[in-house]
């Protein structure tokens, strides 16, 4: 369909308009960027501990003081099991008072026992 | 203290790098720490927004304002921007038409229908003239449009969107845009064809 008059009239207007749309004032794009600048660094520094932050293991090895004091604490665990189970003679021996406690009660047990019997014969 | 991120600085190469990269890759680089992208963006979206801004209001110092708080809401939502599931450009037409809508929602009644000012009297060639004429004749045409209909012109006619996206934009159907348009274009067409002898366009 042929344009009419008009139409082409307001589309020299319109042609007029689309010229110009590329024009900002002077200073406008600058303070675009200086505000993409500012929230930009915002968002960096909001996020950046975020993007960081360790994980749980990370946490728990930081909070025992690193490598070094993960060693000690696993070879003072270590040492205390040793202890535990090897004592030395100055030392009572847990180990030992659990059986001796356990051969008590058989004892024990065993008189009970022999008590009957005897009462029997 | 804490050192601050280094926003990457970009070598004179690094343009034509990003200027074959879409809208919302660019927003990711934003988000990212990419100054790069920012201009880009800026020179890609910054006109225009600002081109809108100043046909819906017709007023330069408004439209320079909400050109820029576009820009900024679009920096300050690049980080949570989902690529692919919208256009960056459909949301920041939309954002700008929201806040033209809310400057005009807070100017006084009696400046609803005020027109702007001619912008440069100053003597020129006459074809400049001619187009000075035309450019303020055309803004007081539109300025006397009901505000959705200057802005389905605005984004058909001189930013060329098609409907659909128009549509998109301003949340409405394809066909309420063919009739707003239509409208629009009628009634700008009668307020020009007055001042058709007087800006001389039948010398050109």
């Amino acid at each position: 369909m042929a344009m009419t008059e008009t139409d082409k009239d307001l589309e020299a207007f319109f042609a007029a308009a689309r010229d110009r749309r590329d024009d900002m004032p002077d200073g406008l794009a600058a303070r675009m960027m200086d505000d993409a600048d500012r929230i930009q660094q915002d968002h960096l520094v909001v996020t950046d501990p975020v993007r960081s932050r360790p994980c749980l293991w990370d946490q728990l090895q930081s909070l025992l003081g690193g490598w070094a004091g993960m060693g000690g604490l696993v070879a003072a665990s270590a040492a205390g099991v040793w202890i535990g189970l090897a004592p030395p003679e100055f030392l009572p021996d847990p180990a030992g008072l659990v059986f001796q406690q356990q051969e008590d009660l058989e004892l024990f047990q065993s008189f009970a026992f022999n008590d009957v019997t005897l009462e029997e014969q | 203290m804490k050192d601050l991120p280094v926003i990457s600085s970009v070598g004179p190469g690094d343009s034509e790098t990003v200027t074959g990269l879409s809208d919302d890759t660019l927003l990711v680089m934003f988000a990212k720490g990419d100054r790069q992208a920012a201009a880009e963006l800026t020179d890609r979206l910054g006109p225009r927004t600002y081109a809108v801004a100043l046909r819906v209001l017709g007023n330069r110092a408004e439209a320079e304002d909400v050109a820029q708080e576009a820009m900024i809401r679009l920096w300050r939502m690049a980080p949570d921007w989902q690529q692919g599931q919208a256009k960056v450009s459909t949301w920041l037409y939309r954002v700008t038409l929201n806040l033209c809508l809310d400057i005009k929602r807070r100017k006084k009644p009696l400046d609803i229908d005020a027109v702007p000012e001619p912008e440069d009297s100053a003597p020129g060639p006459a074809e400049r003239l001619q187009d000075e004429a035309r450019h303020d004749a055309l803004q007081v045409a539109l300025m006397q449009l009901p505000d959705r209909q200057r802005e389905a012109v605005v984004l058909r006619h001189i930013e060329e969107l098609s409907n659909p996206k128009i549509a998109g934009i301003m949340d409405i159907s394809v066909e309420a845009v063919e009739s707003l348009t239509a409208r629009g274009k009628r009634a700008l067409a009668k307020a020009l064809a007055d001042r058709r002898a007087e800006l001389g366009y039948g010398d050109d």
